[in-house]
């Protein structure tokens, strides 16, 4: 009985030491954000066949700086209005996790564009960062609400066998790079986002 | 069965509210009252009874300062506190290694 008791007493202590990890600002903004921007530059490239290598480098580079601008910017708009730091250690957290594939793909993306290579490249670039996306957000997944993690790995697999079938079909897959990134960055950034306000965890969760 | 292990826990942390307060802290360099108070969702004035009952005994230290020109509080464990905190767990890791059948 007092064996239960002192189990019970360790299973909440566990819990509540994870909770206090993981990252409770809103994500529902942010994601809705970011989906409705990744949208708009999909629709920007559609419209305006932006297909060389370097008006894609460009145009989707210029809309990830943007969403990051934007995000922080919503995050620290939620601290102050929380009156909590807007460093916090569970943002800290996210921001390390999320940083190197951040960084890597955005590198990648700078050399692609740089270099502006034509013929099916601008795909190959599209599919390396939705992977590169993916493991950032698995990597998140760990100080924030599940559902990152399975978002995560939902860029990773669709990523991996996409990536596959270009290597197996001799890299024609006859898709548009902008409709990737459209589906990718804004349709499921607009999915999560409207689940989290569906299930009422747009704000704080956790 | 040997009641020394419950007879040794810490009255102060032993109390459940006092006990998620320290618990939160533990896992976190800081936190500010607010995400205390939501993390845990209690009222403003039970947080702040139970932390200033951790701070008298020395287990928890309060900051005030000010971020954008509003006041902002934040709390974290002390070393006395974490260390508390670790003998407190030790004991309750005692009392279910005690009672597990063997």
């Amino acid at each position: 009985m007092e064996s239960n008791w002192a189990a019970e007493n360790l299973q909440t202590i566990r819990t509540l030491m994870e909770r206090s990890a993981v990252y409770r600002r809103a994500l529902a903004p942010i994601m809705l954000f970011a989906g409705a921007l990744g949208v708009a530059a999909a629709a920007i490239g559609l419209w305006f066949h932006l297909d060389s290598m370097r008006a894609f480098g460009t145009l989707w580079l210029g809309t990830a700086v943007v969403v990051v601008a934007g995000a922080l910017l919503i995050t620290r708009r939620q601290a102050f209005k929380d009156q909590e730091p807007f460093w916090s250690p569970p943002t800290r957290r996210i921001a390390q996790a999320l940083l190197p594939p951040l960084i890597a793909g955005m590198c990648l993306g700078v050399v692609f564009t740089g270099v502006d290579l034509e013929g099916g490249f601008t795909v190959l670039l599209a599919l390396l960062w939705v992977l590169f996306y993916g493991c950032g957000l698995h990597a998140a997944g760990f100080f924030a609400p599940r559902g990152v993690k399975l978002l995560g790995w939902s860029f990773i697999a669709c990523a991996c066998v996409l990536l596959l079938a270009a290597a197996f079909r001799n890299s024609d897959l006859n898709l548009k790079a902008h409709w990737l990134m459209g589906f990718f960055f804004g349709g499921l950034h607009l999915a999560y986002g409207a689940y989290l306000y569906l299930t009422g965890t747009g704000k704080n969760a956790t | 069965m040997n009641p020394e292990p419950y007879l040794q826990l810490n009255r102060v942390i032993h109390e459940k509210g006092r006990l998620a307060i320290m618990s939160m802290l533990a896992a976190s360099p800081e936190l500010s009252f607010t995400e205390l108070r939501d993390a845990l969702a209690m009222t403003d004035g039970n947080l702040t009874t139970h932390i200033r009952a951790l701070q008298e005994t020395g287990y928890v230290s309060v900051a005030k300062s000010f971020q954008n020109r509003r006041p902002l509080t934040t709390c974290s464990l002390t070393t006395s506190g974490r260390n508390a905190f670790a003998e407190y767990i030790n004991l309750l890791e005692r009392i279910v290694q005690q009672n597990r059948p063997k």
